[in-house]
């Protein structure tokens, strides 16, 4: 069974080239266009890896998915599915709101920057779902 | 708001009982807060306590001198005014007071107009620089604001390019990939017509901003300007299913403006108008002199604006994302260089909007004056 990954980017053509990339690499791929969207689809579809953009229609939506997943007792089941925070935004949660209590709020698994390095997201992802989830080609 | 509903307080400090007792009157009068007291250590307790907008204070008492209490109250507070009661024997230290921050002095006797006159004078302008300081704060967090989300709608359509480019390289040569090439090609070209289109609104705004933009004023007749831009939208509006329409009333409809300016702006209420419109919807550019003034609307048959989106319509980047509204393109800058240049004209912009009927946006500009060449003319 190949990995899922759902993509949560209010960017369609964002999502179409990551979703062609990762399903050339044999992952199972979801997407959704919102925040709201992306939490409705965690909860049906049960992604092995979220990704989620950061400014989407409010300027801090995908930290608010992270902390809905990683903090409310609504997705408690969902809690240790790893979750990449992918933005243009330079600076990760904890770089961008040094010594403050909030960035432990909304720490994701990963921090990535887009557009994304091909074969280190690659190499990160397949290390994340586990050898024998996604199938290199 | 909240704090112009709270009486303001007012402070006296002064070792004389009958002074004390004649300002606390006056003052308590006037609608003020007043609190008294008979020297400057415990004047300066009651002021860090009170935190009060103004204070009057003796420079002649015994303890702390008055000079003193000027500035430890600057210390508590650099907003708090300052009053100083002195006899006419000390100008010399009145002014030197006022070298210390103090705001104004009143001679010793002064009258109770006086004093009502500089208590009010002396709030008003705590009042002026407290607002400045506050708008400050503002226009540097909206500037910091901005420059984030330039560099984000700047840099979207930048990374969904690179982001395909490099997949598709990334990919090679592949069946799936070749499917997907003229698609993708495509979406890239999009992408990069929206940064075009980004960049040339933002260079707009920064034109009418430093005034370059306005400052030519020169006499346009709206009956000219207006039909030649609808022709100019005809095969957009057609495209989407859209008829376009202009009611002009007879009279010619001239105003002091800059041909450019005007079209920047009618061109943004009438893509607007096609684009948040449904097919076999219109759009209807009206427009008629009314009292020293040109009037023009620019109505639609399309989605409306949803009742929470109202307030934000004329602020940068914003963008309607809806349910209900289909997407559309745009770089969320156009009504706020559209309001900007009307304001600039100094008239005004408005709308109305009904949900699932159609919204009409609404110009009044200043009529065109003979007497307007004059100043053209003279403005080299």
């Amino acid at each position: 069974m190949s990995a899922k990954i759902l993509l949560i980017d209010d960017d369609q053509d964002f999502r179409a080239s990551v979703r062609s990339l990762l399903e050339g690499h044999g992952y199972e791929v979801c997407e959704a266009a919102s925040g709201h969207e992306g939490l409705r689809m965690i909860v049906e579809y049960k992604p092995d890896v979220v990704m989620v953009d950061i400014m989407m229609e409010t300027s801090m939506e995908g930290y608010g998915v992270t902390h809905a997943l990683k903090y409310l007792d609504e997705y408690a089941e969902y809690r240790q599915i790893p979750v990449f925070m992918v933005s243009s935004i330079e600076e990760s949660p904890d770089e961008r709101f040094p010594m403050s209590p909030e960035a432990e709020m909304i720490r994701p698994d990963r921090y990535l920057t887009k557009p994304l390095d091909i074969p280190k997201f690659l190499e990160v992802l397949e290390r994340t779902v586990g050898v024998g989830k996604g199938t290199s080609t | 708001m909240g704090e112009a509903a709270a009486p303001e307080t007012v402070v006296v400090i002064d070792d004389d009982y009958a002074m004390r007792l004649s300002c606390c009157k006056i003052l308590s009068k006037m609608g003020f807060g007043v609190e008294a007291f008979e020297d400057g250590t415990r004047g300066l307790e009651g002021v860090g306590r009170l935190k009060p907008g103004l204070i009057v204070v003796d420079l002649k008492m015994p303890g702390i001198s008055g000079m003193e209490v000027i500035s430890r109250v600057h210390e508590i507070d650099p907003q708090i005014t300052i009053v100083v009661i002195t006899g006419y024997a000390t100008i010399d230290t009145a002014v030197e007071a006022m070298k210390c921050g103090a705001y104004d002095f009143l001679p010793k006797p002064f009258s109770p107009d006086e004093l009502r006159l500089i208590v009010n004078r002396g709030l008003e302008r705590r009042r002026l620089s407290l607002e400045s300081q506050r708008c400050e704060v503002e226009r540097a967090m909206l500037k910091r604001r901005f420059v984030t989300f330039v560099s984000h709608q700047l840099r979207t359509p930048l990374v969904a390019i690179h982001q395909y480019l490099d997949v598709l390289k990334h990919l090679g040569d592949t069946a799936e990939v070749a499917a997907k090439r003229e698609e993708w090609i495509d979406r890239c070209l999009k992408r990069t017509d929206e940064l075009q289109s980004l960049i040339a609104d933002w260079l707009t705004l920064a034109r009418v901003e430093g005034g370059t933009l306005t400052k030519e004023r020169i006499k346009v007749d709206l009956k000219q300007l207006l039909p030649g831009i609808l022709k100019t939208y005809e095969a957009m509006a057609a495209g989407e299913g859209v008829s376009l329409h202009a009611a002009l009333s007879e009279a010619p409809l001239c105003v002091s403006g800059d041909w450019n300016c005007l079209t920047v702006l009618f061109d943004n209420l009438i893509t607007n108008g096609i684009k948040y419109n449904r097919p076999g919807g219109k759009v209807t550019v009206s427009g008629w002199p009314a009292e020293g003034e040109v009037v023009v609307t620019v109505g639609d048959t399309g989605v409306g604006i949803p009742e929470q989106y109202r307030p934000f319509l004329f602020d940068e980047f914003f963008r309607i994302k809806d349910e209900g509204a289909k997407k559309t393109t745009g770089t969320g800058l156009g009504l706020h260089i559209s309001k900007k240049i009307v304001a600039e004209m100094a008239g005004s912009l408005d709308f109305e909007s009904q949900p699932g009927t159609g919204s009409t946006f609404r110009v009044r500009v200043p009529a065109w004056h003979e007497a307007d060449v004059a100043k053209t003319g003279s403005s080299e």
